[in-house]
């Protein structure tokens, strides 16, 4: 990868706050089909380019035209070829200006004339995109790119799905694709609520919807704690202890209400406390109780809606939700509480990523992407929770900034063995590293302790070329970081 | 109402009910039983079981064995005391509830009570107190029980119970009709919590979902918000903001409306969504109103969706959010309608605050089966609606605040439906709903007023021998006339306002002052002049031709509601021709016949009718008032004056012995007619015998009421309308004549082509 501007790029990538931007964006100069997702807070930009590769090919010897030079059974040769990636980038709305420029000057393909742009940001920006580079911005519906960019990627990215377990070994359980994705339930918490049925790749309907979401959240929050950033409020959450300010019913009837099956730590009354008690309120309650109150706002909203049209996948997005635990957790505390564990409430890895992904889908329809199996390249993609406020400060630092994800198109589309028994519960890996501590430990350990031959191998594979060492040494240290990450983040 | 000693001492002014005497609030302490007490977090509600005495006109026949009859009277009229069951409940505020109870404890005589029932979150709070100060042993009673038997109760018992809410409407209120079926429902109920209730049957509910988003949340959230401490204030502020300026609303994100999603541009996409980002204050006044809407529209959206999951179609709200809150039933109302888009109504309930009470004491009083019997609210005991809300006029408020009370009678007989309804769930008694007819309900308001003066001396008049008849008169009139005033600034006060309630609280405020019956004498006179002319009346229809004689059948009872020259034909409402083929037909198998006045209408206009009908095969339900209102014939004076013209008729003599002809309470006591609320033994008569037949006659039970009610048997609505306006409004004059003959449709009779309803 990296093909051409390979030598200049640090690949360390600690300093990725001042990352240089074509580590970013890659293969900006065979780019074509823009597309941008401009949210309240976070711009997402994708594009498909296509790259060069090394491809080790295989071939016998033409025994017609050839004398046979030595006993060799076939001929390898190494050749360049051309694949379709699609880039997807995330960056806080503050450097739009700077992405823009920086894109401007690097493209290279001029059959771009348009720019797909969804989001609800999308007009505001939409002079400056037009002026910065020189294209005309298309405006795509945002529902119908955030459910098409959740299609592609429930179908594409295994497991792209997984349950919250905040107190469990693992934190996440992914889920296994599903051969039919449809129906399901998508609830989308940005500002306020959407409660979506997606019943097939074009049809959806909007069957419900909230107007306690994560503004309601982040406003209420703010005229109450004075803060005024969406995370810290978060912060202040995670730290409350709810009961100061709600009223549990314990607090009415001395215990729980046996008849009516509530317990007595059952909240009440959200906030019923602060209705009389004279007393200061600390800034870390109040924002745990009002979590609590949209988060299971939401999650009872949803299960009624996921009763009614009989759905049992019920997926959360949106910017309520996006890589926070805190949220994750409530949501899913919630819907357990509500349907008794019948329902599950699903998180996706690159939810942020839906709408841009569908923007771009929407513009590249001519090159029935929907026709091609998709890879997401580990290399090239930020894994998730790189944005979660509890990881180390650093490391938040670093990728709450810029986030990636590259997906290859695969040669041939792939579909299951027709002979699985049940290709809804196929896993196909014996063991999960990600929920077994012991193992993980070693494995890492074994990929670690075998690097350094790998890169040996590397190296004397290619004789004829003096940079492979040099070449080989990148790659150890790239994969040595990702199994750092690995260490840290299993998921 | 307040008897023997102690009823000297009250004043009867309600305006002074802020230092209004306990003796006023807790009326008939002294044989008070069977207490229960409901203690909310800011008011609690007594209700408590007790008899009053009422002094009732009873007729006899004089005794002609013994006593020669000492005048040419036809009856004897006597006034007898008579005991009945009343329960009080009162609503006052948790401050009071000290010396409330010292009241209680003094007055209270009967001792047989050992225990009170409690229920509401403050109970255990006040347990101690209650039984120090009462010496009865507090009985805890699940609270949620309790508010289902309250609301079942009351759904039940009270015409015009619920009411839907319609903030811009001609009418803020519009009541809805009793129900035959009152299950399944949803109850949601917004306490400091809500709590969602299915409701399938008097013993089964189940709380099917609920949520911590609740009255507790806008008060709480509220107070932190704005510094207001008062849930009352707290509306207020709400009811002044603008919303807008807080909440992100669709056209803040998208420019206008999301139109392939259905979502208007003034849709409210994100509560409080504004203030995330804005750096500027916010008035409390906004930010009220966006928490009411943010509260009011889950509140709703939750709601309908379990009533769409558990197929429910009505859905009662109630708790103190609710109660008596124009401003949180209009955001309510506003978040259904949205949610259903008109598919679910919101409903809501005039007692709500009670149900808790009436609940606990039901359970407290079930061995005396309160519900094998109907019950009747008391107009003259009871405060009307919204009494409390906080957009009345500040003095009235500042009054009613304070004390509420709410009275119901036992009655004496169990009412049912009348089984020829159409259809009962739709039926309406009254005619015009004063309530929603601000012209209408002005001149009603004002010819009440104006006939107060000649119902006060009617009054005063009918107890000749009592030196204090003036002065309990005197209460009576300002009793109705502050009434009257009430329901001029609350038309809605107990529920829809008609000209049937305008006369039957005035027929409550004169029981209530000891006048039983202030016509007995006059109706005794007109009965005692007709009776002599009966013979000669019938014997006059005998000499006609049977075609002659139907006409003038109809004739002399209609004649009988005037005394001017009969009106010719074809009258305003004229089906005669209708009728008169019908007449030519078989004999119909029973005809049920709701009578009117004593005196000539009764006995030349009706018993001649009857003895027609007889006479051609057909049996005859006569249906009378069990008790006395103006001069219409009671039950009792029936008897007589049937035996009497039994001696004199042989036709009507042989259908009394032959049980062909028959006499039965109505169980009403007004002047009008409500066919949902009969007495069970009528009903159970009329299925017995087959009717096919109704009569209704005079202005009170065929133009006031059932004049569009809808029979599944043939109906004859007869009457002359006495009223210039009301005659004009429906299109006639003065001494309009109203003859309607119908036939319900799909029922052709054997003369099916000249039978077509008007």
């Amino acid at each position: 990868y990296n093909v051409h501007s390979g030598t200049e790029i640090s690949h360390t990538m600690d300093k990725s706050i001042t990352l240089p931007p074509d580590e970013i964006f890659r293969n900006l100069e065979n780019a074509k089909r823009f597309a941008i997702d401009i949210g309240g807070s976070l711009t997402k930009l994708a594009y498909y380019s296509t790259v060069q590769h090394k491809v080790a090919k295989v071939r016998s010897f033409d025994h017609a035209t050839k004398v046979n030079r030595d006993d060799k059974l076939y001929e390898i040769s190494v050749q360049e070829e051309v694949t379709a990636r699609l880039h997807f980038i995330k960056f806080e709305n503050a450097y739009i200006e700077t992405c823009l420029d920086f894109i401007k000057d690097h493209l290279v393909n001029t059959d771009t004339k348009v720019i797909k742009a969804t989001g609800g940001g999308a007009h505001k920006f939409k002079e400056l995109i037009e002026r910065k580079l020189g294209l005309k911005v298309d405006k795509e519906d945002e529902m119908t790119c955030l459910i098409k960019g959740c299609n592609f990627v429930l179908r594409n990215i295994p497991h792209e799905a997984f349950v919250y377990a905040k107190h469990a070994d693992s934190e996440f359980r992914f889920q296994t694709t599903q051969p039919d994705i449809f129906p399901y339930l998508l609830v989308n918490i940005g500002s306020g609520v959407s409660i979506v049925k997606v019943e097939s790749e074009d049809k959806f309907e909007r069957i419900g919807g909230s107007s306690i979401g994560g503004g309601t959240f982040w406003g209420l929050g703010a005229l109450l704690t004075k803060t005024k950033r969406f995370d810290e409020l978060l912060q202040l959450a995670s730290k409350g202890q709810h009961t100061s300010v709600d009223m549990l019913v314990k607090d009415i009837y001395g215990g729980s209400y046996g008849s009516l099956g509530l317990t007595g730590d059952l909240i009440a009354s959200s906030f019923g406390k602060s209705a009389t008690a004279d007393k200061e309120f600390s800034k870390e309650d109040m924002a745990k109780s009002l979590l609590h109150m949209i988060s299971n706002d939401i999650g009872q909203l949803a299960c009624l809606y996921a009763k009614l049209h009989n759905l049992s996948r019920v997926y959360f997005g949106g910017f309520f939700i996006r890589g926070h635990p805190v949220t994750m957790h409530t949501i899913t505390y919630s819907i357990n509480f509500f349907t008794k564990g019948e329902v599950q409430a699903l998180f996706l890895r690159h939810e942020g990523y839906l709408g841009a992904i569908g923007a771009f889908l929407k513009g590249a329809e001519e090159d029935n992407p929907n026709q091609y199996s998709w890879g997401e390249n580990y290399a090239g993609s930020s894994g998730l929770m790189s944005v979660s406020p509890d990881m180390n400060p650093m490391q938040r630092a670093r990728s709450g900034t810029f986030d990636m994800l590259e997906m290859d198109r695969l040669e041939r589309q792939l579909v299951n063995l027709p002979l699985l028994q049940d290709p809804s519960s196929y896993i196909p890996d014996t063991m999960d590293l990600t929920e077994d501590a012991l193992a993980r430990e070693y494995w890492l350990y074994c990929f670690e302790e075998a690097l350094d031959g790998v890169v040996k191998r590397a190296v004397a594979s290619q004789p004829d070329m003096p940079e492979a060492a040099q070449r080989a040494e990148k790659f150890r240290q790239k994969y040595r970081h990702k199994l750092q990450t690995l260490r840290q983040q299993p998921l | 109402m307040l008897i023997g000693r102690r009823s000297a001492r009250n004043s009867h002014t309600m305006d002074k009910s802020i230092t209004l005497p306990p003796d006023e609030i807790f009326r008939n302490l002294e044989n008070a039983k069977r207490f229960a007490i409901d203690i909310g977090g800011s008011l609690t509600k007594l209700a408590y079981y007790s008899t009053v005495q009422h002094k009732v006109a009873k007729v006899r026949s004089f005794d002609h064995a013994t006593k020669e009859a000492a005048s040419d009277k036809l009856y004897e009229i006597s006034v007898q005391e008579e005991v009945t069951a009343r329960l009080h409940f009162i609503k006052f505020e948790n401050a009071y509830i000290e010396t409330c109870l010292d009241f209680i404890k003094d007055h209270l005589v009967n001792t047989d009570t050992k225990v009170i029932k409690a229920t509401g979150g403050g109970a255990h709070k006040f347990k101690e107190l209650i039984e120090r100060k009462l010496g009865l042993k507090v009985d805890k009673e699940d609270e949620m029980t309790c508010l289902i038997k309250g609301c079942n109760f009351v759904l039940r018992n009270i015409p015009h119970e619920a009411f839907v809410y319609a903030k811009h409407a001609d009418s803020e209120f519009r009541f809805q009709t009793t129900q035959p079926d009152i299950f399944p429902y949803l109850l949601v109920n917004i306490g400091s919590g809500v709590s969602i209730v299915k409701v399938e049957s008097e013993d089964k509910f189940e709380r099917i979902g609920g949520s911590s988003i609740g009255g507790g949340t806008f008060w709480g959230l509220g107070a932190l918000l704005t510094k207001t401490k008062r849930f009352d204030e707290l509306l207020q502020l709400a009811s002044k903001g603008q919303h807008t300026s807080v909440d992100m609303l669709v056209k803040d994100i998208y420019g206008g409306s999301y139109g392939s999603l259905g979502l208007t541009g003034d849709l409210i996409a994100s509560s409080f969504g504004k203030s995330a980002t804005a750096d500027k204050e916010f008035s409390k006044e906004d930010m009220a109103k966006s928490l009411l809407h943010m509260i009011s529209n889950d509140i709703g959206q939750l709601a309908c969706l379990y009533a769409k999951l558990h197929n429910l179609s009505r859905v009662y709200f109630g708790g103190f959010f609710i109660r008596g809150h124009p401003v949180t039933m209009h955001t309510i109302t506003y978040s259904i309608n949205f949610f259903t888009k008109g598919e679910v109504q919101a409903l809501f309930l005039r007692h709500e605050g009670y149900l808790g009470a009436i609940g606990a004491f039901l359970k407290g009083a079930e061995e005396d089966n309160p519900n094998q019997y109907s019950w009747g609210e008391n107009y003259a005991g009871s405060s009307g609606l919204m009494s409390v809300s906080p957009d009345m006029n500040p003095m009235q408020r500042a009054r009613s605040g304070t004390f509420d009370m709410l009275e119901m009678d036992r009655l004496e007989r169990q009412l049912v439906n009348l089984p020829l309804l159409q259809d009962p769930s739709s039926y309406i008694p009254d005619t015009m709903d004063l309530t929603e007819d601000a012209l209408a309900r002005e001149y009603w308001l004002y010819c009440f007023e104006e006939a107060l003066d000649g119902v006060v001396k009617r009054a005063v008049a009918s107890q000749p021998d009592m030196p204090e008849a003036a002065q309990r008169a005197e209460k009576f009139r300002q009793k109705y006339r502050h009434k009257l005033q009430t329901l001029r600034q609350q038309p809605f006060a107990y529920g829809s306002l008609t000209v049937r309630s305008l006369l039957d609280t005035r027929e409550h405020c004169l029981n209530e002052f000891n006048f039983p019956d202030p016509y007995s004498k006059i109706k005794q006179k007109e009965n005692d002049m007709a009776l002599k002319y009966y013979q000669k009346a019938v014997k006059s229809l005998e000499e006609l031709s049977w075609e002659q004689r139907q006409f003038a059948l109809v004739r002399v009872e209609l004649m009988a509601f005037i005394s001017c020259e009969h009106p010719e034909r074809p009258w305003l409402v004229d089906s005669y021709d209708q009728w008169f083929e019908r007449l030519k037909g078989p004999p119909h198998k029973c005809a049920l016949f709701f009578v009117d006045n004593s005196g000539v209408d009764i006995i030349l206009g009706v018993m001649p009718f009857v003895r027609e009908l007889l006479s051609r095969g057909t049996e005859v339900v006569l249906a009378s008032n069990s008790g006395p209102a103006l001069n219409d014939v009671t039950n009792g004076e029936l008897q007589i004056l049937t035996e009497r013209i039994a001696a004199m008729d042989p036709v009507i003599q042989a259908g009394l012995r032959e049980d062909r002809l028959m006499l039965v309470q109505s169980g009403s006591s007004s002047p009008c007619l409500d066919l949902s609320r009969l007495d069970k033994v009528l009903a159970m008569v009329v299925r017995e015998r087959q009717t096919d037949l109704v009569i209704i006659e005079g202005m009170g039970r065929a133009i006031h009421t059932n004049y569009y009610a809808m029979l599944s048997c043939e109906s004859l609505k007869m009457a002359v309308i006495k009223n210039s306006w009301l005659a004009d409004r429906l299109g006639g004059k003065l001494f309009s004549v109203v003859f309607k003959y119908e036939v319900p449709a799909g029922k052709p009779s054997q003369h099916s082509a000249a039978l077509s309803p008007l």
